[in-house]
């Protein structure tokens, strides 16, 4: 009989994590619904609902629906499915899978992160263009947006991660991804102007993410693209690489 | 022969509970032996396990792994120990093939080994047709045939499987043995498993630890603890289940089933215990000498 080799390893971390990547990507075989209702669907009769007054109101209110409903894209189709894979792996025993393999957890939730915000991009990309289309604004792209989807779409997939860490139980997660959605759609100018706000919604809209990333989609549609998208990168990137570390040391933190 | 786990007292208390779920447990794993958890359900078998594979932090006590602390290095457990969890999603979006290829590769083998890992496996457990279906889609035999699968994928040298045989077929029960003694004997994996199934389980078990109330009450090679108990004998009773046994005053029965029921009786008592039987209220009774579910009977009951 042999004795074990004590010099045992898994592989090195790229590999790990391209190899979680490819796993967290069959998460399509459900999210493609989600992703069709919530991530395009809503956002689009959102789209048309909010267009149709924005119109009376000027070009920049119309542009606001356009941009804004691409964050309320990612809100309520990348969030949320996020939130629902990372509750899932919680309370029904797939962490117990993934924390007994040979991998690091933050190569896990970069992963997991990665996959979703691949994802979410059919209906990032179809709501981009039809959007203009439906309500007939002007958009002229930039080539930063291809930095900014990726940094927008992070984020949200970041807080949906820890979001579903978050509850006692799956639906509480579930529920508190739902208000969130709502309220981050809500604060500050998103979907709508911030001179149409009153003045605590724009103060508190400064602490939610939806409103740096709906920011930093305009400056590349719309333009002009200024010093104010490095402060919307900043914020993003901050964003999301604390809700991963969060989400990479709760994963860590075994079960009670 | 090398100690592969050691466990030195532990204890492991869930919070706003008063008593413990591992009550100061002690016990070795060798290499290469296949080791068998008996005991009813709520003994602590599961956290007593969910522990060695650093999925939950002993209140106090020290477990080690081949000389190292499984608590210091979360990938130390995971490089060596294949581990099959009781719950059955975990490998929900992928297909069968998948699972079994990525969690090979993952556990360090190279791209082209865990291709041929996953082909032997599937062969080995009898799945290559369901290789491109998703595990939502497998009934549920053959789901925990997968789960069995993916903790041996990758050949790590230990596996510790929380009830492999549990709501299996006949047939995939004898299935389970047979691959496990097959490893063991061919490769030398060291194998722990928690089991209801005691009498299938005997055919495999080399030694048992018993629990009860968070307690390991015996550990020992099957025949050592027997005979213990050896002046002995297995006495089961059948009853009509809506009818309540009326037994000989002194014997205490464990129920198995409804109306199913067991108790361990003296030799030398032996007949004259059935003479005080009565045999028009029994639907049927059997007498056996000791078997490995009269160890778990006597030590857990």
């Amino acid at each position: 009989m042999s004795t074990t080799p004590l010099d045992r390893r898994g592989q090195p971390v790229l590999a790990q994590w391209w190899d979680l990547f490819q796993m967290e990507l069959t998460n399509w075989r459900w999210s493609w619904r989600g992703s069709l209702l919530q991530g395009t669907i809503t956002p689009m009769f959102s789209l048309l609902a909010l267009g149709f007054f924005a119109r009376d109101s000027g070009r920049e209110a119309l542009l606001y629906v356009v941009t804004g409903n691409i964050v309320v894209s990612l809100l309520f189709g990348t969030m949320t499915s996020v939130e629902s894979r990372v509750s899932w792996l919680r309370f029904q025993g797939g962490l117990d899978y993934v924390a007994t393999l040979p991998v690091s957890r933050a190569a896990f939730v970069l992963a997991m992160v990665a996959a979703f915000l691949l994802l979410s991009l059919p209906s990032v990309i179809v709501t981009a263009v039809l959007g203009p289309l439906l309500l007939g604004a002007p958009v002229h792209i930039h080539p930063l947006i291809l930095l900014v989807i990726p940094a927008c779409t992070a984020p949200l997939a970041g807080v949906g991660a820890a979001l579903g860490m978050t509850g006692r139980t799956q639906q509480q997660s579930g529920n508190l991804t739902f208000l969130l959605m709502l309220v981050m759609t809500a604060l500050g100018p998103v979907v709508v102007p911030p001179d149409r706000l009153p003045g605590f919604m724009v103060f508190l809209g400064h602490f939610s993410p939806a409103t740096y990333a709906a920011s930093a989609l305009r400056q590349v549609m719309v333009g002009p693209v200024t010093m104010r998208l490095l402060v919307d990168l900043l914020v993003l990137s901050v964003v999301t690489a604390a809700s991963m570390a969060w989400v990479s040391r709760r994963m860590g933190r075994q079960e009670e | 022969m090398d100690i592969v786990y050691a466990i030195e007292n532990l204890t492991k208390f869930y919070p706003k509970q008063t008593s413990p779920a591992n009550k100061d447990i002690s016990f070795e794993i060798r290499q290469g032996e296949i080791f068998g958890f008996l005991g009813d359900n709520g003994a602590g078998k599961t956290t007593l396990v969910r522990q060695m594979v650093n999925l939950l932090r002993p209140t106090s006590g020290r477990i080690t792994l081949l000389g190292k602390p499984v608590a210091g290095d979360p990938q130390h457990v995971a490089a060596y120990v294949g581990y099959m969890p009781q719950m059955a999603h975990a490998l929900n979006n992928m297909a069968v093939g998948e699972a079994l290829y990525f969690t090979a590769h993952l556990r360090g083998m190279s791209r082209a080994d865990a291709l041929h890992e996953r082909d032997t496996l599937l062969e080995l457990w009898h799945m290559g047709p369901l290789r491109d279906k998703y595990s939502t889609q497998l009934s549920g035999g053959e789901r925990r045939l997968l789960r069995l699968a993916v903790a041996m994928a990758g050949r790590l040298p230990v596996l510790i499987l929380d009830e492999p045989t549990n709501e299996l077929a006949p047939q995939r029960r004898r299935l389970v043995w047979d691959v496990l003694s097959q490893i063991n004997r061919e490769r030398g994996t060291t194998i722990l498993f928690i089991t209801h199934d005691a009498i299938e389980a005997e055919k495999v078990i080399q030694r048992v630890g018993i629990m009860r109330d968070g307690e390991l009450v015996a550990v020992g090679r099957p025949g050592d603890l027997k005979r213990h108990i050896d002046q002995k004998l297995r006495l089961e009773l059948f009853f009509a289940p809506d009818a309540p046994p009326q037994l000989p005053a002194g014997l205490t029965p464990h129920e198995l089933q409804p109306g199913h029921w067991i108790t361990l009786i003296e030799r030398r008592e032996a007949s004259a215990l059935l003479e005080h039987l009565d045999l028009e209220r029994l639907d049927d009774f059997r007498l056996y000498s000791p078997t490995l579910e009269d160890l778990y009977v006597h030590y857990a009951a």
